[in-house]
């Protein structure tokens, strides 16, 4: 055995140089103030194994970054707790190198022979960050895409290369593929390998530091009382577990179960629809802030000028630090900057905190992120167009933006609650009905009420406030019996039958010998096909056309041409065709999945889970 | 580096050879390596190569839906898109604020911010343009309302056309940010 152990030591030197480092010695002896180097290694360590497996379940590109993280998150096994891990182990590891760095300038721990110690750590700081901003964008979820292209933005900033360098960042003239492709291969490739070096490096400087203070200084050598094993050795292992449980605390903090767990993950990147509460990490925010105290044509100052300048200064502590003066200023100087960046990242924070608009765009980001989730989780799944085009095809949330962007300036959709204020979609100017629950019992009732079809929500500030369906309900539906509300309700039951809504579902069923009797009510007692055609009975061309009233089918034929003689013909009152040309789509406002999706959601009618549907 | 030092008679000599050494080590490992490096940065490079589409015309709305009072309303811009290897036929691929000023004219604003690329939000409380990212104020025009805004320019405007009276179309291009001048991205 001892010969194998010989052999090998013989060829490679590594029994040898793992009993040196048992026996390296502790200047001033074991300490609990020495444990911060082997603790920036573990993290770094726990980094690159966690980091290792998050790899293999990673795919950039545009349509599955977020995509493979979402599967990580919500259907890999324990998936949330390593991304977890990986994200607060990164975190602990800035503050450790902060925390060292600190511990060094106050002590005076940077002065020879322990220059490149200091410089190392310093470089080690840097690479962390640079891991941190790379990693951060990995998720390509709303907030880091859009915090990033801010970050990209600013090299612009910089004269005559800044539009050149913007583009080598991101690898072309805007974010994609090529920019994830890139962002990886810094994060796992270059800057991992980077830190690792470095960190090899640090023990080489710190191996050599020691060993030169000993040559330098026989009392130095006597106050050696212990070597790295076993007292530093343990000590450390202490600290490096007291690490991991921080870690495992913080990646535990959000529950072990449900959509928040771990890390979150907000709504895939959308390149076209910014994302309003876009903000940095933590670590920046002091940054961020102190660059909003600068007017635009100066924000070069804050955002390279000043932390060149920095970074320049804790270069040169050591060097600096060699007198007396120049130690009590680096400590100044560490303490105000520490403090500036604690008050601004505070101010930061708390002007958000503040903010409506700010608290708004959180929340609206919340509400996409779990929309989304639910559509990915649906049947249907996540289709190759990526995540991104469940969220564009989803009536219940581009439902309301379609209908705000081309609706909204005639039409309300909303309702009143109890203390009279309007709720949903109300127009400036109302200038056509209000569509909210169209088709249903309850609004169709309204629109046989002689005192509601000409008031605001129905006809009231149409040109058919004048028309012969006003005089019609005014003349038909004045000063009713109970018979004849009887006979109005079971009209309305079978015109609201015509939209088959979801939501009308079971008292359709329930209703059913009513509906087919208000069926005949419409086509005879009632004389509506006198105007309007209705299944076999009427014809086009008086008023809109009854068959199938409400239906996803006849909503979608109307908004794409009201002024169809299925519709309101040549009496359609300012309503604009949206998709007039079926064979010529470039030519028409609305595509018709846009229609599809208003259509759908004036219906009420989106993907719900089965068991909220059950509700 | 190289053996023949160990030849040389002289110290001189061994300082010449030395130096001759070295150099010939360098420039053998700087050719050697010249190859992967080079070939490696010039594919890191091509995206300088690449420039983005020439702004174009494109019909965003009717005419008939911005309200007459002036409220201005975000139109998305829906245009074919390249991401490297993909090609996205009508997609979103930015959006733009278009504000009634008259019965026929129509004035439109790029909703991306020149500040750092943010898209600005209508604020219908104050009437007024903000961006969320670092809290630029714009008036309805455009301007900023701050003294001393973060963004180094007022928003950028659009040219617009009305096409057969009721066709609103606009010019779409994006601008770099952070600068100034308005510069169209290329």
């Amino acid at each position: 055995m001892n010969a194998l152990i010989r052999w090998i030591d013989d060829r490679t030197g590594l029994v040898s140089g793992i009993a040196a480092c048992r026996e390296a010695p502790v200047v001033g002896g074991a300490g609990w103030m020495k444990v911060w180097p082997c603790t920036i290694m573990f993290s770094f360590v726990v980094q690159a194994i966690s980091g290792f497996f998050l790899w293999m379940l990673y795919s950039p590109g545009a349509q599955t970054a977020w995509e493979s993280v979402y599967y990580l998150q919500y259907e890999i096994q324990g998936g949330w707790f390593l991304r977890a891990v990986h994200h607060y182990s990164a975190q602990v590891l800035l503050v450790l190198v902060a925390i060292y760095l600190i511990q060094m300038i106050v002590t005076g721990a940077y002065r020879a022979p322990r220059e490149f110690k200091f410089w190392v750590m310093v470089f080690v700081g840097l690479v962390v960050l640079g891991l941190m901003l790379t990693g951060d964008l990995l998720a390509w979820d709303q907030n880091s895409f859009w915090a990033t292209q801010v970050r990209t933005k600013f090299l612009a900033l910089l004269p005559a290369v800044g539009g050149d360098l913007y583009k080598l960042a991101i690898g072309g003239p805007a974010f994609g593929h090529l920019t994830l492709t890139r962002f990886v291969a810094l994060h796992v490739g270059l800057f991992t390998a980077s830190l690792g070096g470095l960190l090899v490096f640090y023990v080489w400087a710190a191996r050599k530091a020691t060993a030169s203070e000993l040559n330098k200084d026989r009392d130095t050598a006597a106050s050696v009382e212990s070597t790295y094993w076993p007292n530093q050795a343990l000590r450390s292992g202490v600290a490096c577990l007291i690490v991991m449980g921080v870690v495992v605390y913080f990646a535990l903090s959000h529950g072990t179960s449900g959509g928040a767990a771990g890390v979150e993950l907000g709504a895939p990147a959308d390149p076209a629809d910014a994302y309003a509460a876009a903000r940095p990490e933590w670590a920046f925010l002091g940054l961020y802030e102190f660059s909003n105290k600068f007017p635009g044509e100066l924000k070069l100052l804050p955002i390279f000028v000043f932390p060149t300048i920095l970074l320049a200064v804790v270069l040169l502590m050591p060097i600096v630090g060699r007198f007396l003066i120049g130690h009590v200023f680096n400590i100044l100087f560490t303490v105000v900057i520490l403090g500036a960046l604690a008050v601004l990242s505070f101010q930061a924070l708390e002007h958000d905190r503040l903010s409506e608009n700010h608290q708004q765009a959180l929340a609206d980001g919340q509400q996409q992120a779990e929309r989304v989730k639910l559509l990915a989780q649906s049947p249907q799944g996540i289709p190759v167009g990526g995540a991104l085009t469940l969220l564009r095809n989803d009536a219940k949330t581009q439902g309301p933006k379609l209908f705000e962007q081309h609706c909204a300036s005639c039409h309300g959709h909303f309702s009143v609650d109890k203390d009279g204020e309007k709720q949903g979609i109300v127009p400036e100017k109302v200038s056509a009905p209000n569509l909210a629950e169209f088709a249903t019992r309850g609004w169709l009732l309204g629109m046989l009420d002689p005192k509601k079809i000409v008031g605001p929500d129905y006809f009231g500030e149409t040109k058919f406030k004048r028309g012969d369906m006003a005089g019609f309900v005014k003349e038909t539906f004045e000063d009713l019996e109970d018979g004849d509300i009887e006979d109005r309700e079971t009209l309305l039951m079978a015109l609201s039958a015509e939209a088959a809504l979801r939501s009308q579902k079971a008292i359709d069923a329930r209703d059913k010998e009513r509906i087919a009797e208000g069926k005949d009510l419409i086509a005879d007692d009632f004389g509506c096909t006198d105007c309007h055609k209705f299944h076999d009975e009427g014809q086009l061309g008086d008023g809109p056309e009854l068959t199938g009233y409400g239906s996803r089918q006849w909503i979608l034929g109307i908004i794409a041409n009201p002024a169809h003689k299925r519709f309101y013909g040549d009496g359609n009152d300012r309503m604009p065709a949206y998709a007039e040309t079926p064979q010529e789509p470039a030519k028409n406002i609305l595509t018709d999945t846009q229609i599809g999706m208003l259509a759908d959601w004036l219906r009420g009618e989106w993907y719900e889970p089965p068991q909220e549907l059950a509700k | 580096m190289t053996q023949s030092t160990s030849l040389s008679k002289t110290p001189a000599g061994k300082a010449r050879r030395g130096f001759l050494g070295n150099t010939i080590a360098l420039l053998l490992g700087i050719v050697g390596y010249s190859v992967p490096v080079i070939t490696g940065i010039v594919t890191f490079l091509n995206p300088l190569r690449q420039k983005v589409q020439a702004g174009q015309f494109m019909r965003l709305a009717a005419l008939d839906v911005l309200p007459d009072d002036g409220t201005p309303r975000k139109f998305p811009v829906i245009a074919d898109r390249t991401d490297a290897w993909n090609r996205f036929p009508n997609e979103p691929v930015g959006a733009v604020f278009l504000r009634r000023t008259g019965k026929q004219q129509v004035e439109a604003l790029q909703v991306v911010c020149p500040h750092a690329g943010c898209f600005v939000g209508y604020d219908a409380k104050e009437d007024e343009f903000l961006c969320p990212c670092h809290n630029a104020h714009f008036d309805l025009s455009g301007k900023r309302k701050d003294e001393k805004s973060p963004s180094p320019r007022d928003l950028d405007t659009l040219e617009v056309e009305i096409r057969n009276d009721s066709e609103v179309w606009v010019k779409f291009e994006n601008f770099q940010t952070g600068t100034p001048n308005k510069i169209v991205e290329a």
